[in-house]
């Protein structure tokens, strides 16, 4: 019935610049290196038996890859920042507060001690918590490689239901988060079975620049209802310009309702997750008034 | 697999250096390498938190932690937290504030609580509902844990048993000494420091370990099974396939006894059992179970019971005549004229409700293991079972041993609910494997094997048709039920037969007609779980008498007022209704609720609604026809005369039975609590009891108890009667004293008397045995189902908030108000209420089992199967009202089933009152409320919907 830990095997290089060697080296070959931060999704996939017989690269005691750090451009958060850490952090909780919302609903305290914000994105769920959250912030995510870094927009990551443009030569190594705007309201509700630890029917994040009463900029970014994470843009243009009123805020979530596509699974149904998605978008614009 | 790596790492203090493989969990380390087996395996994903320790301070789930990312790091088991043998006072508060039941999470649970208090000594009830939101306790003992975590100070530097009871927690008023007292768990001391062992924790010389490789077919044949490649793996001990087992059949009613130990030619649902293997660790073993080839030939498959009973639909056991159409079980019961009662109503309704699939999902696994001994040859068996007596005889009926030769131990017990009241493929092929290979082997299954093996609640397709006078007399109930048994009868001969014969038991019901269908279907198998078959029928019946109610203009408490039992009445059914203050529960109830203020005018997305309840105590005739009483005692007193060791078999498996009997030998002996011993659960050293199921412990074991402590009692009084030089009747014994009760000075020490009377004629012990009245139940097919000495009554009114954006239910506050007789323990009575009234919610509000096309369980684990946390827990005020059952020790009856019974209609009652979405069908997802709302604001339907 079931595929146990039997299959796991680990490997564990000293520092980055070898683990990532490691990682490349790997990638040409039969048996590529699966990228291992604190487990706690892939644990879940290994005792479910979902997982193929795979050779695991532990991080998790590379310190070059954890710090929250203050830059020009922004707040470069780097991979192994486990949701613990976000959620208390003193910049994060200042600067983007949707963030340290999200990270207190990654599963549980025991979860959130070692879940990783880079192990979210990797795991690619449509359903990881943070993720919507870092898509309505415009999040820049940085990929190493033992050759050679690049940069790429959080909002061309995924290609698929959890498929990206990360090569598996690469790691993240950090997710750079640019200053908010002057005048941006940052909202996030998770919406799930229960209280405590469960996964989302849907969760949203959403930014909103209002400057001189009438929206500038708008992100609306939902998880749980489509096969990645996904913004709006139709319900985002359908605010900008727009005084924020109830009837902006009805026809963007009427134009959510038109472009999103979800599904019926075992946590919900498609048109729950419609009516509670466009519900929570006139929520979100609700929030931005205060 | 890899070289073992050398890992270093500091455990409760002390430096650690030990060789693992790569794919060790920290998890395993703690439990196998170091053997700290308070760290507990309950879901392996990340789900239940049993597992927590603290690495840098910090809680952590070990089973997702490898033990290598831990290297270097400072890691707090259970066992870390009391120093010199002193409990942390964490620890203490939790005994104390009866803040644990079957004690398995209870390690996870302090831990967490522990980190916690290190970053705030004095937390508030909000921070403990957020930290603790990732430890799941099925027992659901929440509301004591956020007291006694909010207490912990309190514990400081103080000896554990001096503090004083809890005396607040005395709901009625009696003159005993022990009983109604909160005393101290027997248990909890060692279920907070990880000293309770549980079968998986235990350890002996040569273990080895047995898996079971299971069907991925919903119905097949078996072609051919090729073991080769399993057998030829090195570390393989033995393999065994159908071939190997006996033709004997096993299950829970002899008339129905439909399992093979594996499977002989056909396979019944995904997870059938087909084959097992043995092998020196788990890993071998389940390598080896993918070495074995099986050739089905796949059979159409039916997963609706409905669908199951139509003409042509694939038969599931054709090989036995009686279940032609797949019907498992047919009741058909008429007590009166139901047409006539129809007739003289003013209000007939007639309404379909649907339950749903739910699983008892104890934290603990089942888990046993099988040791046979060089002399004898004898086997010894240690099991999670709710039943040890029940699995003795089934190990010995369907492996041929003599019943004589087997002994069987029930450890520690994380949690049953009903799911571990039979006996297991794990029982029956631990011992087959163990014979084979002489070594002991431990089974033990994964929580998703947990899942398809289930044994859960049958759903039910109930629909009910109530007759109602104006004035809200019930004139007449028809109710026909069809079950969803799964592929095999497991308890659901029974299950099918309570469905109905505990409807008339709450209100009188003059005329009354069932129609019970317990139909097979390829899922896996239906059992017996909290409340046994009543939940469902008894939401469909709380919920259609308020629809009614409504109809008629009447509030729903005088509804059921008036039609409420009442003591010394024969129900329609021929059940004796013994003590009964159901009248007390429900106008205390409607009292300190504040129902008059409330219901109907709170605020839209507010509501409030009620439900009733009951159950037996304790079933009225054995679940195999056997002559021996249903629970017996025996009372050895020490030589000394300073303790006494009270023998017996009742399961304590959480719900408190090693507490709450040696009170009641306590109290009639006349000594203090703390001198009794239990030596409980071992065949070799205590007489049968039946087991923990149908509520029966405390009144039958509690009955057997009170006796073998008279006799004691009474040998003792000679004694002390030839030295006082007076009549042994004119003599009491209390608080460890003997005297003469109309001169309470004139007395001599218990102790004393005892020890002496051991000195005169040796070993002083009692015996007590209890069998229920022989005249129980009336002369009809099945008239034996649901008869008891006592039954129980309580009502329950909650409060619910409705979010009316996303249909999101949240049970805000609650009453229980029950009759349960004497309460023998108010901390472990309150505990029980309070965790059916969480568990109610959760199978009203959360659970449900899915099955996918191909019979494959959706959700077969902790995480998407979700049970109610702690965050989901309410302000509950539990009452026991003042009640006496002449047939109970003391006046005692059950507590632990009735209590779950009501909350299910009472919630979908509070949520019809909160917005107008009637559901009719389990459980109460916002999906359901949120599409009734919808239909309600397009004004399609008027305010009110049923949905």
């Amino acid at each position: 019935m079931r595929a146990a830990l039997s299959r796991l095997r680990v490997v564990r290089e000293p520092n980055l610049a070898m683990t990532a060697r490691a990682l490349e080296e790997s990638a040409e070959g039969p048996r590529p290196l699966v990228p291992m931060a604190g487990g706690t999704d892939l644990f879940v996939y290994l005792n479910a038996g979902a997982l193929p017989e795979q050779d695991y690269l532990d991080l998790w005691h590379l310190d070059e890859l954890r710090g929250v750090i203050d830059t020009p451009g922004g707040v470069r958060i780097h991979a192994l920042e486990t949701f613990a850490n976000l959620r208390r952090d003193p910049l994060v909780k200042r600067r983007y507060p949707a963030l340290a919302e999200a990270s207190s609903w990654v599963g549980a305290r025991q979860i959130q001690n070692r879940a990783t914000i880079a192990g979210n994105i990797a795991n690619g769920s449509p359903a990881g918590d943070s993720l919507p959250v870092l898509l309505a912030l415009d999040a820049r995510i940085r990929l190493v490689r033992f050759s050679a870094p690049r940069d790429v927009g959080f909002d061309t990551f995924y290609t698929g239901y959890r498929t990206s443009v990360r090569h598996p030569s690469e790691l993240i190594h950090s997710i750079l988060l640019p200053w908010p705007l002057p005048g941006t309201r940052q909202y996030f509700r998770k919406v799930g079975t229960r209280l405590a630890q469960a996964i989302s029917k849907v969760v949203i994040a959403t930014t909103i620049t209002v400057q001189k009463g009438r929206v500038t900029r708008a992100r609306i970014a939902l998880g749980s209802v489509a096969a990645t994470v996904v913004r709006v843009p139709s319900a985002e243009d359908a605010l900008l310009g727009e005084k924020l009123t109830p009837a902006a805020a009805s026809e963007a979530a009427r134009r959510l309702r038109e472009s999103i596509h979800p599904i019926d699974d075992i946590r919900s149904t498609a048109a729950h997750r419609l009516r509670v998605a466009g519900r929570l978008v006139e929520l979100a614009v609700a929030d931005a008034l205060r | 697999m890899g070289e073992e790596i050398l890992v270093s790492l500091k455990v409760n203090g002390q430096e650690r250096a030990l060789a693992v493989k790569p794919n060790t969990t920290l998890q395993d380390l703690v439990r196998w390498h170091l053997d700290l087996t308070g760290t507990k395996k309950g879901c392996e994903m990340g789900e239940c938190g049993a597992c927590t320790v603290l690495m840098d301070g910090r809680p952590v789930n070990s089973c997702m932690v490898l033990a290598v990312a831990a290297s270097g790091s400072e890691v707090t088991t259970i066992e870390g937290l009391s120093v010199n043998g002193d409990l942390h006072p964490l620890q203490k508060a939790f005994v104390k504030h009866g803040a644990l039941q079957c004690g398995f999470c209870t390690p996870g649970m302090i831990l967490s609580a522990k980190a916690l208090i290190d970053s705030k000594a004095d937390p508030t009830e909000e921070d403990i509902r957020q930290v603790l939101g990732g430890n799941l306790c099925r027992c659901a003992a929440y509301p004591r844990i956020v007291k006694a975590i909010l207490s912990w100070k309190e514990f400081e530097g103080v000896p554990l048993d001096t503090r004083p009871h809890t005396p607040e927690e005395r709901d009625q008023e009696r003159d005993h000494a022990v009983v109604g007292h909160g005393v101290t768990r027997y248990d909890g001391p060692d279920k907070v420091s990880g000293r309770a062992r549980y079968t998986s924790d235990i350890r002996l010389p040569g273990m080895i370990f047995g898996k079971i490789l299971c069907s991925p077919h919903a119905h097949a044949l078996i072609r051919s099974i090729d073991t080769t490649g399993a057998k030829k793996l090195p570390g393989v001990l033995a393999v065994i396939t159908g071939a190997d087992v006996p033709e004997t059949r096993y299950g829970v009613s002899p008339a129905r006894y439909d399992e093979h130990v594996l499977a002989k030619e056909r396979v019944r649902y995904v997870g059938d059992e087909v084959a097992a293997v043995a092998a020196v660790d788990v890993e071998t073993a389940e390598r080896a179970l993918r070495l074995i080839q099986v050739e089905y030939e796949v059979l159409p498959a039916v997963f609706d019971a409905e669908e199951a009973l139509k003409p042509g639909a694939p038969l599931i056991h054709p090989e036995d005549p009686r279940y032609a159409g797949n019907v498992n079980t047919r009741v058909e019961w008429n007590f009166g004229d139901v047409d006539k009662g129809f007739a003289e109503a003013d209000l007939v309704r007639e309404e379909r409700f649907v339950g749903s699939r739910t699983y008892q999902a104890p934290i603990e696994p089942h888990a046993s293991l099988a040791r046979w001994e060089h002399h004898g040859p004898k086997l010894t068996l240690w099991s999670a079972t709710q039943t040890p007596h029940y699995l003795q005889q089934m190990v010995a009926r369907t492996l041929d041993i003599p019943v004589g030769s087997i002994r069987v131990i029930k450890p520690a017990v994380g949690g049953g609910f009903g799911v571990k009241a039979e006996t297991t493929p794990l029982d029956l092929c631990a011992v087959i494997l163990a014979r084979m290979t002489g070594r002991p082997v431990m089974m033990k299954y994964s929580r998703r094997e947990m899942f398809y093996h289930f044994r859960g609640r049958h759903k039910q397709i109930m629909d009910l048709k109530i007759g109602l006078k104006r004035d809200g007399s019930i004139t007449a109930v028809q109710s026909r039920i069809v079950l969803d048994g799964g592929a095999y009868t497991s308890y659901g001969v029974i299950t099918a037969y309570y469905a109905g014969s505990m409807i008339p038991t709450l209100y009188k019901i003059p005329h009354y007609k069932y129609d019970g269908l317990r139909m097979y279907t390829n899922l896996p198998a239906c059992g017996a779980f909290r409340g046994h078959g009543v939940p469902q029928p008894r939401f469909a019946f709380e919920s259609l008498l308020d629809m009614m109610a409504e109809d008629l203009g009447l509030d729903p408490f005088d509804v059921r007022i008036r039609n409420a039992m009442t003591p010394g009445t024969r129900t329609c059914n021929a059940l004796d209704i013994s003590s009964c203050e159901f009248g007390a529960t429900l106008e205390r109830a409607r009292e300190a609720s504040g129902w008059a203020q409330k219901k109907g005018r709170l605020p839209r997305g507010k509501g409030i609604g009620v439900g009733c309840g009951g159950f037996v105590s304790g079933a009225g005739y054995p679940i195999y026809r056997s002559d021996f009483p249903h629970s017996n005692a025996m009372l050895r007193v020490h030589e000394s005369g300073q303790a006494v060791t009270l023998h017996i078999a009742a399961a304590d498996i959480g719900q408190g039975s090693d507490t709450v009997l040696p009170q009641i030998a306590a109290e009639e002996l006349g000594i203090p609590y703390d001198r009794v011993w239990m030596a409980a659960c071992d065949s070799t050293l205590s007489p049968v009891d039946l087991g923990s199921y149908s509520s029966r412990v405390t009144l039958m074991g509690g009955n057997a108890v009170k006796m073998a402590a008279t006799d004691v009692k009474n040998k003792l009084l000679r004694v002390a009667g030839r030295r006082l030089g007076c009549d042994p009747a004119a003599l009491t014994c209390r608080d460890g004293r003997i005297f003469v009760k109309e001169h309470p000075s004139v007395g001599i020490d218990w102790a004393e008397v005892a020890a002496a009377a051991f000195s005169e004629g040796g070993p002083v012990v009692g015996t007590g045995s209890y069998r229920p009245p022989t005249t129980l139940g009336g002369d009809f097919k099945g008239g034996t189902v649901g008869t008891s000495p006592a039954y129980s009554f309580s009502t329950f009114v909650c409060e619910v908030s409705v979010d009316l954006e996303t249909g999101f239910v949240t049970v805000d506050r609650c009453v229980d108000f029950s009759d349960a007789g004497t309460v023998v323990n108010p901390v472990t009575f309150h505990g029980q209420v309070e965790g059916g009234v969480i568990m109610g919610i959760g199978e009203t509000l959360l659970e449900d089992v899915v099955h996918r096309a191909d019979g494959t369980i959706a959700n077969p684990n902790l995480h998407d199967y979700l049970i109610p946390s702690i965050r989901e827990t309410p302000e509950i005020i539990s009452v026991a009202v003042e009640s006496f059952e002449p047939r109970g020790p003391f006046g005692a009856k059950e507590i632990g089933e009735g209590c779950l019974v009501p909350i299910l209609g009472a919630i979908a009652n509070a949520v019809y009152d909160a917005c107008g979405v009637r559901v009719k069908e389990l459980p109460i997802t916002p999906e359901k409320i949120l599409k009734g709302l919808q239909l309600q604001a397009a004004g399609r339907v008027a305010a009110r919907v049923e949905g």
